[in-house]
C-alpha cells in the first residue's frame, strides 16, 4: 500500500510540475506578446509626438505653403494661360486643395532639411539615368543572345535606411533598372528579385543604397560627398575666423 | 516626320495585340490583369503619337494623363480585391 | 470594412500622389472650354483620387478626412449650383439657362457672360459627381451601413 500511495504522490507531483510549466508558457508567451505591441504603439506615439504642441501649428503652416506652391507650379506648366482670370482661378483651387490634404505630401519631414534633400534629389537623377542605359544594354545582350544565360534568383538584403519615403526611392530604383525587380519590403528587409549574377553582384555592391541614403541624409557612416560638402563650410567659418 | 510616327504607331499597335493574346487566354484572372496594365502603358504612347501626327499634341497630353491617373488606380483596386478573396 | 494595405511602396505613393490628381482634376474642370475636359471628366478623377484615399489608407482614415456629412452636403451643393444659375437666368428674364441674360447683373459682355456661365454650371456639376461617386463606393463596400 505504501507503494500504491508513493506512485500516486509522485503522479501528483508531475501533474503539479506540469500545470507549472504550462502557465510559466503561457505567461511568457503573453508577456511576449505584449512587449511588441508596446512597442508598436510607442513608435506610432513617437511618429505622432514628432510634432506637437507650437511646433505643430507652425509645421502645420509650412507644409500648407509648401504643398501650396508645389501645386500652383504644376498648375502653371498644366494650363499656358496666364491671364488675371485665370491665375486667380489658380490661387482658389491650389488653396483648396492644399487645404483639404496638406498633410499628405511631407507627412514626416522637417522642413530645415527640405532644400539640402531637393537639391540632392536633383542630382541624384543623373546617376540613376546612366544606370538605366547601362543595365539596359546588358539585359538586352542577354536577351538577344541565343543560349540566353539568364541565372533569375531571390536576394534579400537588410537595408540601413530609415523612413518610408527613403524605402520607396531605393524600391522605386531598383525596379526602374532592368534586370531588378522589388518583390517586397518586409520589416526593413528587402526582396529583390534580379536577372543574372552580373546585375546581382551590381546591387549587392550597395553604391544605390549609399547614395539613397546621401539624398536624405540618413546614414550615419562618412559619405565622401558628406566630407566634400562640410570641408566646404569648414574652409568658409575658418576664413571668416581666421 | 509624319511617315515616322505613323510606322511606330502601327508596331506599337502589333504589339499591343500581342499582349491582348495574354489578356484573353490566361489561365488566371491575374495574368489578365498585368496583360490589361500592359496594354495600357502602350495606349499612353500611342495617343501622344496620335498628338503629334493631327498636330495638337496639348489637347493629346491631357488625354493620357487622363488615362495613366485611371489605370493605375484600376489596377490597384482589382490586384487588392484579390489580394483578400472578395473584400476590398 | 476597408483595411489599409499594408505595403509601404503603394500607401507611400498614394500618398505623394494625391494632391497631384486632385489639381488635376481641378484643372480639367476649370480648362473645359480650351480642352478636353468639363465638369463631369473632372469629376470622376477628383471621386477616383477620394478612391485610391479609401483603398490605401482604410475607410476610417479617409472619412476623417472627408466626413459622410459633408459628402451628402456636397451632392446637394452641385445640383444646387446647376439649377441655380439656370433659374437665375429665368428670373431675370430669358430662358431656363440663357447665359446672355447675366450680363444685366456683371459688369461683362454677353459672350464673357455665357463663357462664365457654362464655368459655373462645369463646377457645380463636378462637385456634384465627385461626391455621388464617392457615396456610392463607400456605400457598396460597407454592405450599406
Amino acid at each position: 500500500m505504501e507503494v500504491t500511495l508513493l506512485v500516486h504522490a509522485t503522479d501528483q507531483a508531475f501533474e503539479i510540475i506540469e500545470n507549472a510549466r504550462r502557465q510559466a508558457v503561457e505567461l511568457l508567451n503573453s508577456t511576449v506578446g505584449l512587449a511588441a505591441e508596446e512597442q508598436r504603439w510607442m513608435e506610432e506615439k513617437r511618429i505622432r509626438a514628432l510634432f506637437t504642441g507650437a511646433q505643430a501649428v507652425k509645421t502645420r503652416r509650412l507644409n500648407f505653403l509648401g504643398t501650396f506652391f508645389i501645386l500652383f507650379f504644376v498648375w502653371c506648366i498644366l494650363s499656358g494661360h496666364f491671364d488675371v482670370f485665370h491665375l486667380s482661378l489658380a490661387v482658389i483651387c491650389c488653396g483648396l486643395v492644399a487645404h483639404m490634404s496638406y498633410d499628405l505630401l511631407f507627412a514626416n519631414v522637417r522642413f530645415v532639411d527640405m532644400r539640402t534633400i531637393a537639391k540632392r534629389f536633383i542630382a541624384y537623377i543623373p546617376w540613376l539615368l546612366e544606370q538605366i542605359v547601362l543595365a539596359n544594354i546588358h539585359v538586352a545582350a542577354l536577351a538577344l543572345n541565343p543560349k540566353m544565360p539568364i541565372d533569375p534568383k531571390i536576394i534579400t538584403f537588410k537595408t540601413k535606411l530609415e523612413s518610408d519615403v527613403s524605402w520607396v526611392t531605393l524600391a522605386n530604383s531598383i525596379t526602374l533598372t532592368p534586370g531588378t525587380v522589388t518583390v517586397d519590403i518586409k520589416e526593413g528587409v528587402f526582396y529583390v528579385h534580379a536577372l543574372s549574377k552580373k546585375v546581382a553582384d551590381d546591387l549587392n555592391t550597395g553604391e544605390m543604397e549609399d547614395r539613397v541614403a546621401h539624398v536624405y541624409m540618413e546614414a550615419d557612416h562618412i559619405y565622401i560627398q558628406d566630407v566634400l560638402d562640410m570641408a566646404r563650410i569648414y574652409g568658409l567659418l575658418k576664413g571668416i575666423g581666421g | 516626320m509624319q511617315q515616322f510616327f505613323l510606322i511606330v504607331g502601327t508596331g506599337l499597335c502589333f504589339l499591343v495585340l500581342l499582349c491582348l493574346y495574354r489578356g484573353v487566354f490566361g489561365p488566371t484572372v491575374l495574368n489578365r490583369l498585368a496583360g490589361i496594365s500592359a496594354i495600357g502603358t502602350k495606349t499612353l504612347v500611342i495617343l501622344l503619337l496620335m498628338g503629334f501626327i493631327y498636330g495638337r499634341v496639348d489637347m493629346f497630353v491631357d488625354i493620357s494623363m487622363v488615362y495613366s491617373i485611371l489605370n493605375f488606380i484600376g489596377t490597384l483596386a482589382v490586384a487588392k480585391y484579390l489580394e483578400t478573396k472578395g473584400e476590398v | 470594412m476597408i483595411r489599409t494595405t499594408d505595403d509601404v511602396i503603394i500607401k507611400t505613393v498614394s500618398r505623394i500622389f494625391t494632391p497631384f490628381i486632385q489639381i488635376f482634376a481641378l484643372y480639367v474642370i476649370m480648362h473645359g472650354h480650351y480642352s478636353p475636359g468639363g465638369g463631369f471628366q473632372g469629376g470622376v478623377i477628383l471621386g477616383a483620387g477620394f478612391i485610391l484615399l479609401v483603398i490605401t489608407q482604410g475607410l476610417d482614415e479617409t472619412r476623417r478626412r472627408f466626413s459622410q456629412k459633408l459628402d451628402t452636403i456636397f451632392c446637394s451643393i452641385g445640383l444646387l449650383v446647376y439649377s441655380g444659375i439656370g433659374m437665375l437666368c429665368l428670373i431675370i428674364g430669358g430662358n431656363y439657362l440663357d447665359y446672355s441674360k447675366l450680363s444685366k447683373i456683371l459688369p461683362v459682355l454677353a459672350a464673357k457672360a455665357r463663357s462664365l456661365g457654362i464655368l459655373g454650371v462645369e463646377i457645380g456639376v463636378g462637385i456634384g459627381v465627385m461626391a455621388v461617386m464617392y457615396s456610392i463606393f463607400s456605400d457598396i463596400v460597407t454592405g450599406g451601413e
